[in-house]
């Protein structure tokens, strides 16, 4: 069953491209409007030389982990201490209702004006597409924590920073782990759109600078990588979870 | 009563006490004006901004109205197409295993590096940015609408077919009506990520629409004017997705009554 479903996918994939190849190849005849998967293979690696590809693939990496980073961690402290002490939740709440329905891409200008184009700017952009869906979910994850489980700890004698520490915030980890996934998904398409807009390097850069030269196969090429390296990422990080966090909790 | 009103004094008092020390940082010369204008001078850039507009003149309102219209030609472009091909592949079990690697893939895929390939398709126009939005759309609605099918409680399936109904009438009569909250679900989902791409896509090729206000009042370092466009992208999401919320509750009553019982 289980191998019949991947072969399954298999052939709907294979089938996908060949259709494109085919459809590109004597449909529309211009690899310049409509490359077909083979030509943007070809020409990408026929023109840039591999350790670019790797550098630019590393730098996008190295950007979407330090805002990741940055906006998981700070999302993880502030959202767990507005889920636990009021007084936290009740400062922060105007602050993050008013910040946080704006799209983490209308953050790209201000902090252009605020880091200038450097790497601070896009790392912050990023850090603003993690933090916000990460704390939602952290304060979420503690509040919807049973009272129950609670009582029984201080019945238990487990009060104050270790009732926090040993029972609500393992209590709450199953939400804040969708919270980092969401928030990670999140992050990396707004560092391609940064990147887009603003760069020197990067898989974002790599796919804007090709079709300024007219070489839209490496486009294509482009975000072939940008979906791999996305979809790769993203399982690693529900395995971490799985080890982790799965360990009490059945997902 | 003193907690209740604690909870709604102590948020205004915080935010009244940010945006007072931001003032007064701004007057004492700490904050530079190009970085940090000074809360009083936004209230006045968004009132010129709603009255005489920016850039040429053109206002908030015309900025708003552009940029939802776009927003809402990508999103129900999307979810006529979706819907359908969705709904198709979730009760094909076959076709879901054979699309589902490619869905993943496409999902992965950062809307906004389709930039490149939507211009040259279809120019640096409304098409292009249509094109995005759709793109971005439509993978979430197509996943939704599969999970939608999936989803269905083959309890109910089952019980159509011993009371002799047809597939075509199980489809209209039970699937359908089933999966609708799922669907209207995943249309707020596909909206709200119809307001993530259109802050990108706005931001090259014109000068209207609320992305391209932010953007565009950069290059003239007008930083008040970016703020305020971005706290109008904020409370306009806002708004539309408060009423899209309104609306699903009274169009499926009978999915939030089974939310409640269930919490």
């Amino acid at each position: 069953m289980k191998f019949a479903e991947r072969f399954a996918g298999l052939i709907g994939v294979v089938l996908f491209l060949g259709l494109w190849e085919i459809a590109a190849r004597f449909g529309w005849r211009n690899p310049a409007i409509m490359p077909a998967p083979s030509q943007a293979v070809w020409m990408a690696l026929a023109t840039i030389p591999p350790l670019t590809l790797i550098e630019h693939v590393a730098i996008s990496l190295w950007r979407i982990l330090a805002g990741f980073a940055l906006g998981a961690s700070a999302g993880v402290a502030l959202g767990i201490a507005a889920g636990w002490y009021r007084p936290v939740a009740l400062i922060s709440r105007p602050f993050v209702e008013i910040l946080r329905p704006i799209p983490p891409l209308a953050w790209i200008p201000i902090a252009i004006v605020w880091f200038g184009l450097g790497e601070p700017s896009k790392i912050f952009v990023i850090f603003l597409g993690t933090f916000f869906p990460v704390f939602t979910s952290a304060t979420r994850g503690m509040a919807s924590i049973h009272p129950s489980i609670l009582r029984a700890a201080r019945t238990m004698d487990v009060d104050g920073v270790r009732l926090l520490a040993k029972v609500a915030v393992p209590a709450a980890m199953p939400d804040i782990a969708t919270g980092l996934r969401i928030g990670f998904g999140l992050g990396f398409g707004v560092l391609v759109a940064a990147e887009l807009i603003a760069a020197g390097r990067g898989m974002g850069h790599l796919v804007m600078e090709a079709r300024q030269l007219g070489q839209l196969g490496i486009s294509v090429f482009g975000i072939f990588l940008i979906g791999l390296v996305n979809l790769v990422a993203d399982q690693q990080l529900a395995a971490a979870i799985r080890r982790t966090v799965g360990r009490w909790h059945r997902f | 009563m003193r907690s209740r009103l604690a909870e709604w004094l102590v948020p205004i008092g915080a935010l009244a006490l940010f945006l007072a020390l931001w003032e007064f940082a701004a007057a004492a010369g700490w904050l530079r004006p190009i970085q940090f204008p000074p809360p009083s001078k936004l209230a006045r850039t968004a009132v010129t901004l709603a009255f005489d507009g920016f850039p040429e003149g053109i206002t908030l309102w015309v900025h708003a109205g552009i940029t939802i219209q776009r927003i809402l030609a990508g999103h129900i472009l999307a979810v006529a197409l979706a819907v359908p091909l969705g709904l198709l592949t979730g009760s094909r079990p076959l076709l879901d295993q054979m699309t589902a690697p490619i869905v993943a893939f496409c999902r992965s895929v950062a809307t906004l590096s389709l930039l490149p390939l939507a211009i040259v398709w279809f120019g640096t126009g409304e098409g292009a940015k249509i094109f995005l939005i759709g793109y971005g759309c439509f993978w979430v609605m197509f996943s939704s609408s599969i999970a939608a099918v999936k989803l269905v409680d083959p309890v109910l399936i089952r019980a159509a077919r011993t009371m002799d109904a047809d597939e075509k009438t199980i489809f209209r009569q039970v699937i359908l009506p089933a999966s609708l909250p799922r669907l209207l679900s995943g249309a707020r989902v596909a909206l709200g990520v119809g307001f993530m791409v259109i802050v990108g896509a706005e931001m090259i090729g014109t000068i209207r629409g609320l992305g391209s206000l932010i953007m565009e009042a950069r290059t003239f370092y007008r930083t008040d004017i970016t703020m305020v466009g971005m706290l109008c992208i904020g409370a306009f999401g806002l708004c539309v997705m408060f009423a899209l919320a309104r609306i699903e509750a009274w169009l499926v009553p009978w999915q939030a009554k089974q939310e409640a019982q269930q919490q």
